[in-house]
């Protein structure tokens, strides 16, 4: 944690002897160390209170046992879960075909985010950079309220908004392994006069193809848990669903949902572990 | 006219080294011409400068009539289609196969369309399994280069250089990485085949016997500069000596 | 060495790969079909109104510069929305902090090679962590809303759900990668199990622990710029008042300090790590 320098040899006066309890810790490291400390609990402790004490309405919150039975209102109703399978089954797509056109879209965008293959010079590496910055800094929600705007209500959006969204870590994870090649091949195939392309897909592609596809069904993981929300404004998906319950009040309801989405996020690391161990 | 001329080679790199300090070289026929000399001493870098995958500095270069040197990207692209190039590290592509790497070598004369779906002409196939066949790893044109041996891997890259039906051969140290018996097979296969397709070749060595055993003609160099430039059988102790600085010098 | 030493000819390895080769495109090619159809009959079933597509970009051109520019930046300084700023930040800090406490001890029990009981706290720490990832955390928030009101604290304690999901699966996985000698040599002097875990385990992975728990601030203060949206705290709720409002100005300014904030926290914590190395 904070303050964890060497101790400083030159602050063993007196070494230790007399009065210090460890002989290796001189007595001003201790001192500095505990008043970091302290200042940080009581930083954290300050915040706590106002958070918790100050800005909550206790009065609606009710003490630790309402708030017990209110969780307890959440245990999923299971005559319910047969007729959410079908939002559950839309959620999965959303999250495959938003992670595969992501994936599509990346591949360039890594191109050209890769200082040793980026086709313009500074311009063009900016470009992708920022680009993968801004997909990293936006949430799914912000880009899905943009695509359903322009698109209307229903999955497409959903699924661009997850493909945007996943461009970003797509490309940078796949920058960085195109700029941790192995310069060699690509000398190679440069040598035997081939074009950009062919240099890219014949020395750099192949190298950094198990790296893509392992963070690709990475991607798809994650992209299931945020497809189960995107249906809240607009996207597709289990999301209204969860929303709608919610403000009628259905709780029980709502717990169901709650443990569909367990099942299908299980169901899709399941899946991804086995198409890992398949495909590399 | 000669098929590679060289004048005035230069090369100084960004950080201020300067690894040619203007070489002049002639190459005609169909010979072996060994470029020797120490580590250092710009071998690498004169390889690298002719088909510009370094640039010069200054100087020029011209193969078969073609100002290599001046030429724009595309042009270069075209150039490069007649020079093949084997390399030390043999960089071949781990991931693909055998017969890839070598239809690798005509990437440079492929459509587009041939280089992303890798479906190349069948004369190409035809052409890279004779190739390896006279190589000698045809049994093994479907296991994946990290397979293989060093010396399984130099002999791909030769028939990749080979592949290109290259006007000349640009051999970067090409048995450094492998033991001498091996590195012996490998030089005697290179310059077999070189000879039956009439290419000639510029190989640069740091040992001795590799070129006296397998050279008609030796370049030394030193510290980016051309001290000596015989037939082998005229080299004698003092031009050898050359190539060694002041500190090195027995 | 002769050529053909290996016993077969050209013309065996070419039909050989001719074979093989057309093995694989044919595959590869059923394959993609296959996909082809699937994704045809996706977008039909779910009624995606593909059609819509092609004027997108021109649409959401025209929604971006004349509904959303000029950005109103000065609504995002105004006293509420400037507060609730500062409780974004107050909310990712103390979710943090709280998430790494609570990381530890889950850590700990959720490591195969240390947990301090492989039937009781095993399963206990191991569930934690499956649990709290399983869960999206904008739907923990509705769910802590309903229990503890509107506020930042159901965003809090999200936050701290999401840091134990995030940093305590990745601390879980550096603890499981320790040398156990030292875990050993502890125990064998008769140390109990807290005494083995602060002496073995904790100096081996303080490194990436710290690491760690820079790589997770990154995200978590991504999710609480947004949880005020169902009213956990922060500045997400102004985001819902916007847009709902269609007050798209205003939104776009919102959205533009979201940006903001965490790209300056991206690189606080890019120093951060610079200065841990």
């Amino acid at each position: 944690m904070i303050g964890i320098e060497a101790a400083d040899a030159s602050g063993i006066n007196g070494a230790g002897l007399i009065g210090d309890a460890n002989p290796l810790r001189p007595r001003n490291t201790i001192l500095k160390r505990y008043c970091l400390i302290a200042g940080f609990a009581s930083v954290v402790l300050v915040l706590t209170g106002h958070v918790f004490v100050f800005q909550t309405d206790w009065a609606r919150t009710g003490g630790l046992g309402q708030m017990l039975k209110t969780a307890a209102w959440f245990l999923p109703n299971l005559g319910y879960f047969p007729s959410i399978l079908l939002a559950l089954f839309e959620t999965f797509l959303i999250a495959l075909f938003g992670t595969l056109i992501g994936m599509v879209i990346a591949i360039p965008v890594a191109v050209l985010a890769a200082r040793n293959v980026t086709p313009a010079g500074l311009a063009s590496y900016w470009a992708g950079r920022v680009t993968i910055v801004l997909s990293r800094s936006v949430h799914e929600l912000i880009f899905a309220l943009i695509f359903v705007s322009a698109l209307g209500l229903g999955p497409l959006p959903g699924m661009l908004a997850l493909a945007v969204r996943s461009v970003g870590f797509l490309a940078k994870t796949t920058a960085e392994a195109i700029e941790n090649i192995d310069i060699g091949p690509v000398e190679a195939i440069e040598a035997t006069g081939a074009r950009r392309i062919a240099v890219l897909l014949f020395a750099v592609m192949p190298q950094v193809f198990p790296i893509f596809v392992g963070n690709v069904i990475f991607q798809f993981d994650i992209n299931i848990r945020r497809a189960a929300i995107l249906g809240m404004v607009g996207g597709g998906g289990i999301g209204l669903i969860f929303a709608e319950q919610i403000m009628s009040l259905a709780y029980d309801r709502a717990g169901t949902v709650v443990l569909g989405v367990v099942a299908m996020v299980l169901l899709g690391e399941y899946i991804s572990i086995r198409i890992r161990s398949w495909l590399l | 006219m000669a098929l590679l001329e060289v004048v005035g080679l230069k090369k100084t790199y960004p950080t201020g080294e300067t690894a040619l300090r203007g070489i002049d070289l002639t190459v005609n026929g169909a010979e072996v011409i060994a470029v020797l000399g120490l580590s250092g001493s710009g071998k690498s870098t004169l390889l690298r400068c002719i088909n510009r995958l370094v640039e010069p500095s200054e100087g020029l270069v011209v193969l078969d009539g073609v100002r290599v040197s001046e030429l724009d990207r595309r042009g270069l692209q075209r150039a490069r289609r007649h020079m093949g190039m084997i390399f030390q590290e043999y960089n071949l592509v781990d991931r693909l196969t055998v017969l890839e790497n070598v239809l690798s070598g005509c990437l440079g004369v492929a459509s587009t369309w041939r280089a992303v779906t890798r479906a190349f002409r069948k004369d190409d196939i035809e052409r890279a399994m004779e190739l390896c066949s006279r190589v000698g790893i045809l049994d093994q044109i479907r296991k994946r280069a990290d397979q293989l041996s060093g010396g399984q891997r130099q002999r791909v890259g030769i028939a990749r250089a080979l592949m290109q039906q290259p006007k000349i051969l640009l051999v970067d140290e090409p048995t450094s990485s492998l033991d001498p018996k091996i590195g012996a097979e490998v030089m005697d296969l290179m310059c077999a085949v070189a000879d039956e397709h009439n290419v000639p070749i510029l190989v640069s060595v740091h040992d001795l016997d590799v070129a006296t055993g397998y050279s008609k003609r030796i370049v030394g160099l030193r510290e980016g500069r051309i001290v000596f430039d015989a037939e082998t059988r005229e080299v004698d102790r003092s031009m050898l000596q050359s190539i060694y600085t002041d500190q090195d010098a027995a | 060495m002769a050529v053909g030493e290996h016993g077969i000819t050209v013309d065996d390895a070419r039909r050989d790969y001719r074979r093989f080769v057309n093995l694989g495109r044919l595959i590869k090619f059923i394959a993609l079909l296959l996909f082809c159809i699937f994704a045809v009959w996706t977008a039909w079933y779910m009624n995606m109104p593909l059609e819509r597509l092609s004027g997108m970009f021109g649409r959401i051109g025209t929604m971006v510069f004349n509904r959303m520019m000029p950005p109103d930046l000065d609504y995002a300084m105004t006293g509420n929305v400037f507060y609730s700023i500062l409780e974004t930040i107050e909310m990712s800090f103390l979710g943090t902090v709280y998430g790494v406490l609570l990381a530890v001890p889950v850590a700990w029990f959720g490591a195969w090679n240390v947990t301090p009981s492989r039937t009781i706290c095993y399963p206990l720490g191991r569930a934690a962590l499956v649990l709290s990832r399983a869960i999206p955390p904008i739907i923990w928030a509705m769910i802590l809303v309903v229990i503890l009101g509107f506020g930042p604290m159901a965003g809090t304690i999200t936050l701290v759900l999401l840091t134990l999901s995030f940093a305590g699966k990745l601390m879980s996985e550096q603890v499981e990668a320790i040398d156990m000698g030292p875990v050993e040599a502890i125990r064998a002097t008769g140390a109990g199990e807290i005494k083995t875990f602060v002496y073995a385990v904790l100096p081996q992975v303080k490194a990436a622990w710290i690491g760690i728990i820079i790589y997770n601030w990154d995200s978590s203060f991504r999710a609480s710029t947004i949880l005020g949206f169902v009213g956990a705290g922060g500045l997400g709720l102004y985001l819902r008042s916007t847009t709902q409002l269609l007050d798209y100005e205003r939104a776009m300014g919102i959205i533009l300090v979201v940006i903001a904030l965490v790209i300056a926290s991206e690189i606080l914590s890019h120093f951060a790590r610079r200065r841990i190395r």
